[in-house]
């Protein structure tokens, strides 16, 4: 059974959408279900830098398994964020490393989000997690 | 409601328009799109004339310093310069603005000095000052705005004494619009000994910019937010000041004499054209600037207004939406905050509706801190822009807001 933001979910579910303004929509949406960023996190040295919204991304490893909450102010950028959570949370150090995020997003039809992910912070949080797995 | 429909032809006077039928393009203050005859007089420059400027003496070379050189006099008569000599090719504002920063700047200013400029400037018009400041040990002061985004004319006037060297000031704020009382910044500024820089960016597809009327020392502006092509600026400055100032850039074309004891250095304009310049550009923007000058001027700036009144008003009972600046003395821009949709939401989905618009900080950081705000949506107007793009841009916004509710 799929879990919620899950992989194989979140594809079925962006699959089903045609057109941008589906796609976004579903962004929205999924923005819902991403846990609640905590309150005593929301720091200065957790913000990423990126001009157009406001992102926060907390880092962790418990027995070789990433731990991530993040958050924005704008709800398709946190929508973008439910895919990294997806994407990344629970994984292991080797397959954090061995995942192909930008694929997998173009693979859902969201290139063009992902062109303008220079700007909203997107790629400098994947960059940030997979440096975070070559480190460990 | 007055009649703000532009010469009908205009829309397609522009091939990227004319190409894309359903596109709303309202991030003009970011670029504007080009019209077919600076396209061509750039493609006619390549075709008929490219040759390297000012140094070989064939044919083609003498016809291509002659197209650059006339491109500067084109520039020099759309600023009312009193000589071509005050205009230096540039590769926008921000490389203007550093040049000034760099040669008049590192030459002029002492420790103690202090360099004022306001809360509106764009980025370009504070950092360049910032790294003459941190080599000079000079200071700057910041004039603050009041909260409806307006100058605050007593702080500015209060900052003004005489280590006063500098003033640097916008016509027009790029991220909310306001335009400063300039013709009382440059007398009280000068009243006090001090240079007065003017960006012209936001203001040059707008309204006539006339230099001498102005009475600054130096302007600067881009070719590229005046319908004309990325990579090419100009600076105008004063002759006397331009004359007096040191070279920034060393290399090819701004030399007198050179050898390995030392160099001599031509006289301004060329002094600060260090290597080949844009020379194609200059050609495409002085192309602009005279498409720009055949238009009935004061008609398209009425146009450009009554579309941001048009939006302005549109807005006034949207719920959640906030216009951000004064309504007035504000050039064809509207800055807006969503009390429940982050602007970067709402622009994705104006996107999905072929709507333009730019959203975030503006290059404008000092401006939204003052504020109070993390990103504004900027909807800016040009001349080719119709009320029928405003009455859909309404309704896209208005049924985007209600599902971002």
């Amino acid at each position: 059974m799929n879990t919620p933001l899950s992989i194989p979910e979140i594809e079925e579910r962006l699959h089903s959408c045609a057109g941008w303004e589906a796609k976004s929509r579903m962004l929205v949406q999924l923005s819902r279900e991403l846990p609640a960023y905590p309150e005593t996190d929301r720091t200065e040295e957790n913000r990423v830098s990126g001009c157009e919204s406001q992102v926060w991304l907390k880092l962790g490893w418990n027995n070789g398994a990433l731990e991530l909450a993040t958050d924005s102010d704008s709800r398709i950028i946190k929508g973008l964020l439910a895919l990294v959570y997806a994407a990344y949370r629970g994984r292991s150090p080797e397959a954090v490393r061995d995942f192909d995020f930008d694929g997998w997003l173009a693979g859902m039809g969201l290139t063009r989000l992902l062109t303008a992910s220079r700007s909203n912070g997107l790629k400098a949080i994947v960059t940030h997690i997979r440096s975070s797995a070559s480190e460990i | 409601m007055t009649d703000s429909r532009p010469p009908a032809p205009m829309r397609n006077e522009f091939p990227l328009l004319a190409r894309n039928p359903g596109l709303i393009y309202l991030d003009n203050a970011a670029t504007t799109q080009k019209p077919a005859c600076v396209l061509d007089a750039e493609r006619e420059f390549y075709e008929t004339a490219n040759a390297n400027v000012h140094r070989a003496s064939h044919r083609l070379a003498v016809a291509a310093t002659g197209a650059f050189e006339s491109a500067r006099a084109t520039v020099a008569h759309f600023l009312n310069a009193t000589t071509p000599n005050e205009v230096v090719f540039t590769r926008g504002t921000t490389e203007a603005i550093n040049l000034v920063a760099r040669s008049w700047g590192q030459a002029s200013l002492r420790p103690g000095d202090e360099i004022v400029l306001t809360e509106l400037e764009h980025h370009a018009n504070i950092v360049p000052w910032q790294f003459v400041a941190q080599a000079t040990c000079a200071t700057i002061r910041a004039a603050r705005i009041a909260r409806d985004g307006t100058l605050d004319m007593e702080h500015f006037h209060s900052l003004l004494s005489p280590r006063t060297r500098l003033v640097g000031c916008t016509l027009a704020s790029n991220a909310i619009g306001t335009m400063p009382p300039i013709a009382e910044i440059v007398a009280a500024a000068h009243a006090h000994g001090a240079r007065v820089l003017v960006d012209a960016a936001q203001a040059v597809a707008h309204q006539p910019v006339d230099v001498q009327a102005l009475g600054a020392d130096f302007c600067v502006f881009s070719g590229h937010k005046v319908y004309g092509p990325t990579g090419i600026g100009a600076l105008w400055a004063r002759e006397d000041i331009l004359q007096a100032m040191p070279p920034w850039q060393g290399g090819g074309e701004m030399i007198d004499r050179v050898s390995f004891a030392g160099s001599t250095f031509a006289p301004a304009p060329a002094r600060f054209e260090a290597g080949t310049p844009p020379i194609a550009q200059a050609v495409g923007l002085a192309a602009a600037l005279e498409w720009l000058i055949q238009q009935d001027r004061a008609a398209l700036l009425a146009h450009e207004n009554a579309l941001r009144i048009r939006l302005e008003n549109g807005l006034k009972h949207m719920p959640g939406v906030q216009i951000v600046g004064p309504n007035t003395d504000k050039a064809p821009l509207t800055a807006l905050r969503f009390a429940h949709a982050h602007p970067f939401d709402v622009a994705q989905f104006l996107d999905n509706h072929d709507i333009a618009v730019r959203v975030g900080q503006h290059c404008a950081q000092p401006l939204l801190q003052a504020l109070g705000e993390s990103s504004l949506l900027r909807v800016s107007f040009a001349a080719y822009n119709t009320e029928d793009e405003i009455d859909r841009f309404l309704a896209a916004l208005e049924e985007t807001l209600e599902l971002l509710a």
